[in-house]
């Protein structure tokens, strides 16, 4: 009874204020149709390049027409000299350039090897490293046509010049992401993170608007001064929003787009299921030990924000001090990542990555070492302002 | 009816008023205490130490050797002899690689298939494999780049032993007839830092605003008679005083951070600084000026304190993502790059990353600094036109109620 006048009460304080219904429903859709529309071609195509060609002969324009053959590649003009490409370059019109210096054909066939070089710029690291890829192969290729002509001319066979020219290839077979797709990566780790930030921040805001609005105790009466029943009449409705949410984003992800999900999308909603409930945790956590709103706010946020640098999945965590490498421990976004990366990814059995669904559970768990203090801090209201 | 001077006296003063009131208020409030100083100064050190490494090394691999045979050897000798991988074990067959790679964190399968050596002897062409997990795409580069250099350099050698030239020169040329060299301009030692903290630092600088001037609006509501969002004082009567007296405080505290995020930092991080600092400070100021204008718009729409932090704090990763710093720019379809032109971190971003880690001059990113001063200029409008209408509603608020009031005690003077 006291259950349900407190899922009315949490349901009326929902209604009553739109930040509710933004931040809990709104916003993690909105960055699901955000991200999945933005990055909606996998692959970015088409970068704009620029080619310096000094040389103006047979080979050098042919070299400019591959170029131009890569999809991803769009060679958008032909500059005079470097300075210019550069320039260009610094106002952002183009990302790189080729360089292909003057004297190429004569060396390249009198055998004296001339020196073709391409520039790039990582400030922008994925550009960069796209242009590098094709960029190169490019090189490869003009050398290779060359140097594969001068054989035919010599005799053999196009299939004995290839084996001479490049007797190893190198066959990638990226492990379930097989087309390299940058939407997949980005996206299946860019929605959870916003979608737990956003968790975290509305829990310490449902519990922490309670001690600032001084209705704390009246909640607490409502629930019969019990703690466990006011919190979990509190947050029952969250979690059942959040479920749906969460099982909306894994149904656009993996069922209508058809990202990779090898261990079948059940998985994964039990993955974001947990994940829910480890933030929502975390978020009780951090409102009993700072009773401060707008402190344990701001910890939330900054909590969330660095989650995305510190989960390892644009920087891996291998590469950062061994110091983050257990602070990241504290976030349940590194958690979720390796379950996905286990599940989705890789498609192993849930066994590999157990310590993860256990500190998932931890997290979610965890607001029961606080209830005492959380109650304390309820009944006194020390902080409000 | 006043004098002009006297007018332009008192508007100046009411300026003062309102710019003393709301520095005080920036220190004094903890929110905006939070967001307005201790951020700037601790967030960027945070991502310091995080992306302190800049680049991958040692990435942990597998190797599975089904040719058994010196050349194979060879070619995985010298890919674990490279920086950035290093063989953790040396499997017998897929099966087993395929379980390091769950059991023991490797990132990928090198795999040398059995007919190598003996492709490579008859002169034929073969294949090296390369199984990468995907969970970063760091792991990938780093792997493919260094089996491919390992590759070509192998290749090379193969090529000069057929050739049997008679010195080394022609040796060269056999290797490649045209050689290349790649140049990373800008960020040479293609670091993470260097490519996404510049852009994360010019963002701060927009999202401390909105936080800060959210907070102080939920702060004025809450103290506020009738909550309303502009306090009844003389000082508060008419629109441009009250916003250029908020817009100078929030400027002067900024621009102060700034200076220390978009100049201290990068040189802390050792980052690129290849811009001016005068062209530097010419493109800070009208970002500020329009992220100010920008804030104080949106911030009437905050109705409690709180409120703003989830909104604004949420919004920082999209705005990132739109600003084509990661997802480059030209990828971004249409639709979204036009709603990206609403926020000044789009401009302010590019703008900044460009004369900061490119070296570019203000002439350079004319097209943003254009516009960001029609930002300026747009914001500054609204935010008048906001802020006047708030006027308007406290006014009237205070009106209603005094009629409210007056027309009590005349009830009750009747009913004497």
């Amino acid at each position: 009874m006291a259950l349900r006048r407190l899922l009315l009460r949490e349901m009326r304080r929902m209604k009553r204020q739109s930040l509710y219904g933004f931040c809990m429903v709104a916003a993690p859709l909105f960055c699901l149709f955000f991200f999945t529309s933005l990055m909606r071609d996998g692959l970015p195509e088409q970068l704009p390049i620029g080619i310096v060609d000094e040389d103006h002969s047979s080979v050098s324009r042919s070299i400019a027409r591959n170029l131009n053959s890569f999809s991803q590649l769009e060679v958008e003009r032909q500059y005079p000299g470097v300075h210019e490409a550069r320039k260009a370059m610094q106002r952002g019109e183009i990302y790189g350039f080729y360089l292909l210096p003057e004297g190429l054909a004569r060396e390249a066939v009198g055998g004296r090897r001339p020196t073709v070089s391409f520039y790039m710029n990582y400030s922008y690291l994925i550009v960069g490293s796209l242009l590098y890829r094709d960029m190169r192969t490019m090189s490869e290729l003009a050398s290779a046509s060359v140097g594969l002509q001068s054989l035919l001319a010599r005799g053999a066979t196009e299939q004995q010049a290839m084996a001479l020219l490049q007797p190893i290839v190198i066959e990638t077979h990226p492990i379930h992401n097989p087309w390299l797709n940058y939407a997949v990566y980005l996206c299946n780790m860019l929605i959870p993170g916003v979608f737990g930030l956003l968790i975290t921040m509305m829990t310490v805001y449902a519990v922490g608007g309670e001690i600032k609005d001084g209705t704390a105790r009246e909640w607490l009466k409502t629930g019969q001064r019990s703690i466990s029943l006011s919190l979990l009449g509190k947050l029952l409705p969250h979690t059942l929003v959040y479920f749906l949410v969460g099982f909306l984003i894994d149904f656009y992800l993996y069922v209508w787009l058809h990202y990779p999900c090898h261990g079948g999308w059940g998985g994964m909603l039990l993955n974001t299921m947990l994940f829910i409930l480890a933030c929502q945790g975390l978020g009780v956590v951090m409102i009993a030990v700072v009773p401060a709103l707008r402190l344990a706010l701001s910890w939330a946020s900054l909590w969330g924000v660095v989650a995305f640098s510190i989960s390892g999945f644009s920087f891996p965590l291998m590469a950062m001090h061994p110091t983050l490498q257990a602070v990241a421990q504290l976030f349940p976004l590194r958690h979720y990542f390796l379950i996905y990366v286990n599940h989705a990814l890789n498609g192993n059995a849930p066994v590999y990555v157990w310590p993860n669904y256990l500190a998932l559970l931890a997290f979610a768990l965890l607001p029961l070492c606080f209830l005492s203090r959380l109650k304390r801090e309820l009944i006194y209201m020390r902080y409000v302002q | 009816m006043r004098r002009p001077d006297l007018k332009i006296r008192t508007a100046l003063h009411d300026m003062l008023y309102v710019w003393w009131e709301e520095t005080k208020l920036s220190v004094r409030d903890q929110g905006m205490l939070i967001f307005f100083y201790l951020f700037p100064l601790v967030y960027p050190l945070l991502y310091a130490f995080i992306y302190n490494e800049e680049t991958v090394h040692e990435v942990p691999a597998v190797a599975l050797d089904e040719s058994c045979s010196a050349e194979s050897r060879e070619f995985l000798r010298r890919v674990d002899g490279t920086s950035v991988v290093r063989f953790v074990a040396h499997a017998a067959d897929m099966e087993e690689a395929r379980r390091v790679l769950r059991e023991q964190g490797a990132y990928g399968i090198v795999r040398v298939p059995s007919s190598f050596a003996s492709d490579l002897a008859r002169g034929r062409q073969t294949r090296v494999f390369l199984y990468c997990d995907m969970s970063g795409l760091l792991y990938y580069k780093s792997l493919l780049m260094a089996a491919t250099d390992v590759s070509l350099e192998m290749n090379a050698d193969i090529r000069i032993a057929a050739a049997r030239n008679s010195n080394e020169e022609q040796d060269r040329t056999t290797a490649a007839p045209i050689a290349y060299r790649d140049v990373a301009l800008f960020n040479p030692t293609a670091g993470f830092a260097a490519f996404l903290i510049p852009a994360v630092l010019a963002l701060i600088m927009q999202q401390i605003l909105l936080l800060g001037v959210g907070l102080s609006a939920g702060t004025a509501r809450e103290t506020n008679r009738f909550r309303d969002f502009i306090p009844l004082t003389r000082h508060h009567r008419s629109v441009l005083p009250l916003v250029f007296g908020k817009a100078l405080c929030y400027f002067l505290i900024t621009l102060a951070a700034s200076a220390y995020v978009l100049c201290v930092v990068p040189l802390l991080f050792r980052l690129n600084r290849l811009g001016e600092p005068s062209d530097l400070l010419f493109f800070v100021v009208p970002y500020l000026l329009a992220c100010i204008f920008f804030s104080m718009t949106c911030s009437v729409f905050v109705k409690r304190r709180e409120n703003c932090m989830p909104v604004f704090v949420f919004s920082s990763l999209p705005l990132l993502f739109i600003s084509g710093i990661s997802w480059p720019s030209t990828a971004i379809p249409e639709g979204w790059r036009w709603i990206s032109w609403l926020f000044p971190s789009t401009f302010g971003i590019n703008g900044f990353v460009r004369i900061s880690s490119m070296g570019a001059g203000l002439g350079d990113v004319s097209a943003e600094f254009r516009a960001l001063w029609i930002q300026t200029g747009v914001y500054f409008l609204t935010a008048c036109a906001v802020y006047r209408r708030q006027i308007f509603l406290a006014r009237f608020h205070m009106r209603r109620r005094h009629q409210l009031l007056r027309s009590r005690l005349m009830l009750r003077a009747r009913k004497k």
